[in-house]
């Protein structure tokens, strides 16, 4: 159970997805002028990050890594099908995108209409699929384990971009040198929050 | 291949001049349009990941390019992103094995990295919006400008970043020992990822300086 | 425009020339890239011993100079011999185990979740008519793996060399454990004390010198790389341990 802890903590804040690994920027920094926006985008990004890392983790497991054929039959021990896993990800991503979007309309039409446009977007978000390799790398030991890190990625994004979008609509009363105003001084202030959560770093975890 | 095309019109007419030059400087993908940031800024810590990355890219960008503006009276629309998601990730495969293969100390860096160019707006963006309309000479020089626009600031970022950071460029050491003797330091704060974002604040603000036009209402 | 019978067959046909493609690629380059991992083993290896090696001469330094490969168990039991190109005793070669499914073994049966017992590989190594031990390493940094060897003088106890390597370090900060630098202080260390005490060498922030370690069991850290320092202190602990039973019968 520590461990799990451990490893939602330690995704949120030591790894996070932005602030130490850059993933997701592209989508972070079109969508970030409002709070309210970039909430729903943040949600929609856990959603989806919560789903695929853990289904991601099932086909690397008995579909994908070395001797994972196995359960078929023992003479498969030797199959790596591991060169196969940058597609076979990024397929399961598409597909679940576009499941999460069919259940959600069917079920929640709020939901819906407040997540809807978002999960588009999302199948191309470096972040989701930044997850299932690093959770593939990490070499994550089991469902639960795979799951936290996805979980706490996704909730460390939405706290990046949350942050982001709600100093980017104060500095708009400021006077920002003009060749910077907009993408330059978005840059330079994610650096900064950047290292300010480098501190976290020293945790011990 | 519309051979027949670009023999009636030059080579490199300035038509296709521009196609190449203009996502490098006023168009770039990166401090203009904002695509495919995420691989790029991890990567830049020292020059040599960051040039193999630049290249793989360009590698990967200039054939899917001319691959999808072959298929593209083929593709049917229904399911034509997946088919670029395909292309483009068998590509990327392509390339991390022979990366794996050949180079295996980069690969060792960019771990990672190399797949998430499969995510990497600025190929998407590309396919969707020119090679999905266009001839595959056209494509190829399009890919090819938009690549090393991309590329370009890679290398900037790099060349920064380990000069100030570690005090070498590719690996060999530039600034004289004379220096360290004195009292100069490496600035260790280069080498962190956060720098990388600054670094190309500072190149956004450099370049917006110098043409007026890029500058954003707020 | 296009019928769903068209798209079926496109989508079908696009996946099979793909996964032909791919498949092809991965099977031509794989001898490549496996021995790039091989090569890579065998030069760390002999780097902790002290012998040069390049691309080329790689594989044949190691058959001349590692003469003999162990396997052992924590009791301190032999679990196989490899001389002379062939399996002298037991089932595996040690060149061949994957020190980090080991860990996990061990993780496992010291907790009694299983009763397979790990095996740890030693290399035996000869140069210039002395004899030294060689013990790989395997641990955690601060953003990923880190490994190593250290090569023991034949009273396996003092340290010959060592040598560290890491995938992804801080640049600059942790990264710097691979320098010669660092592994050398490794030298002429001692990993017991004199009642015969396991008690590893210690990588100490802010100095040995300033700390209340004995200087034969400490090195000094690397400034601004504390977590990959401690990182390599537990390694080194915990990989050594494994061989504690296994030495002191030898003695």
């Amino acid at each position: 159970m520590q461990d799990l802890v451990n490893i939602f903590v330690k995704s949120i804040f030591i790894d996070n997805m932005i602030f130490a690994y850059f993933l997701g920027m592209c989508s972070y920094l079109a969508v970030s002028k409002t709070v309210k926006t970039s909430a729903g985008l943040g949600i929609a990004v856990i959603f989806v990050l919560a789903i695929t890392v853990p289904v991601d983790y099932l086909i690397n497991k008995y579909l994908l890594s070395a001797g994972a054929l196995t359960w078929i039959s023992p003479q498969f021990a030797d199959v790596d099908l591991t060169f196969l896993s940058f597609i076979m990800f990024i397929a399961i991503i598409a597909s679940m995108v576009q499941l999460v979007e069919m259940v959600i309309e069917k079920f929640s039409s709020s939901l819906y209409n407040s997540l809807g446009i978002f999960l588009p977007l999302i199948a191309v978000n470096c972040a989701i699929l930044g997850g299932s390799l690093f959770m593939q790398e990490r070499e994550y030991e089991s469902l639960a384990q795979a799951t936290s890190f996805g979980l706490g990625s996704g909730v460390g994004w939405l706290l990046a971009i949350v942050g982001i979008a709600a100093i980017r609509e104060k500095i708009r009363y400021s006077n920002v040198p003009a060749p910077l105003r907009g993408l330059g001084i978005t840059f330079i202030i994610t650096g900064l929050m950047g290292i300010a959560f480098m501190m976290f770093m020293g945790i011990k975890l | 291949m519309s051979t027949e095309k670009v023999k009636r019109e030059p080579l490199f007419s300035t038509k296709y001049r521009k196609l190449l030059t203009i996502p490098i400087g006023k168009n770039n993908p990166i401090t203009v349009q904002v695509l495919g940031v995420c691989s790029a800024l991890a990567v830049t810590v020292k020059l040599e990941p960051a040039f193999v990355m630049a290249l793989s890219v360009v590698v990967v960008l200039t054939i899917a390019n001319v691959l999808i503006s072959l298929l593209r009276n083929g593709i049917p629309p229904r399911i034509r992103i997946i088919v670029q998601l395909v292309v483009i990730a068998a590509l990327v495969i392509l390339v991390d094995q022979v990366l794996k293969a050949f180079a295996y100390d980069v690969s060792k860096q960019l771990s990672v990295f190399v797949g998430l160019i499969i995510t990497n707006c600025i190929i998407m963006g590309r396919l969707e919006a020119f090679a999905m309309a266009n001839k595959p000479w056209d494509s190829f020089l399009d890919g090819l400008g938009n690549a090393a626009g991309y590329g370009v600031i890679l290398i900037i970022v790099a060349f920064f970043r380990e000069l100030l950071g570690s005090g070498t460029i590719w690996g060999i050491q530039v600034i004289p020992q004379g220096f360290y003797d004195f009292g100069y330091k490496d600035n260790g704060l280069m080498i962190l990822p956060p720098m990388a974002l600054i670094v190309v604040g500072v190149i956004i603000w450099v370049q917006r300086s110098r043409n007026k036009e890029l500058i954003e209402e707020n | 425009m296009f019928s769903n019978r068209y798209i079926f067959i496109y989508s079908s046909v696009m996946v099979i020339i793909v996964a032909a493609i791919l498949s092809a690629a991965a099977s031509f380059l794989k001898p490549y890239q496996e021995r790039n991992i091989r090569e890579e083993k065998v030069r760390n290896i002999l780097a902790s011993a002290d012998i040069p090696s390049t691309k080329a001469d790689a594989e044949d330094l190691f058959q001349m100079h590692i003469v003999k490969e162990i396997v052992v168990d924590l009791k301190g039991d032999v679990l196989s011999v490899y001389e002379n190109g062939k399996l002298q005793q037991g089932e595996v070669r040690a060149f061949e185990i994957n020190l980090r499914k080991e860990q996990k073994i061990k993780e496992a049966y010291l907790l009694n979740e299983s009763q397979k017992a790990p095996g740890f590989p030693l290399y035996v190594c000869e140069k210039e008519g002395k004899t030294y031990y060689i013990i790989p390493l395997r641990g955690k940094g601060l953003w990923g793996p880190l490994y190593g060897n250290i090569a023991f003088d034949d009273d396996m106890n003092t340290i010959f060399g060592a040598n560290f390597s890491h995938d992804k370090e801080t640049p600059g900060l942790g990264s710097e454990i691979a320098t010669s630098e660092f592994a050398d202080q490794f030298e002429g260390k001692t990993i017991f004390d004199s009642d015969m005490n396991f008690v590893s060498v210690k990588v100490v922030k802010g100095g040995v010198a300033n700390s209340n370690i004995n200087i034969s069991h400490g090195v000094d850290a690397i400034s601004g790389g504390t977590i990959t320092s401690n990182g390599v202190t537990d390694m080194i602990e915990d990989c050594l341990g494994n061989y504690v039973e296994y030495i002191k019968k030898q003695k």
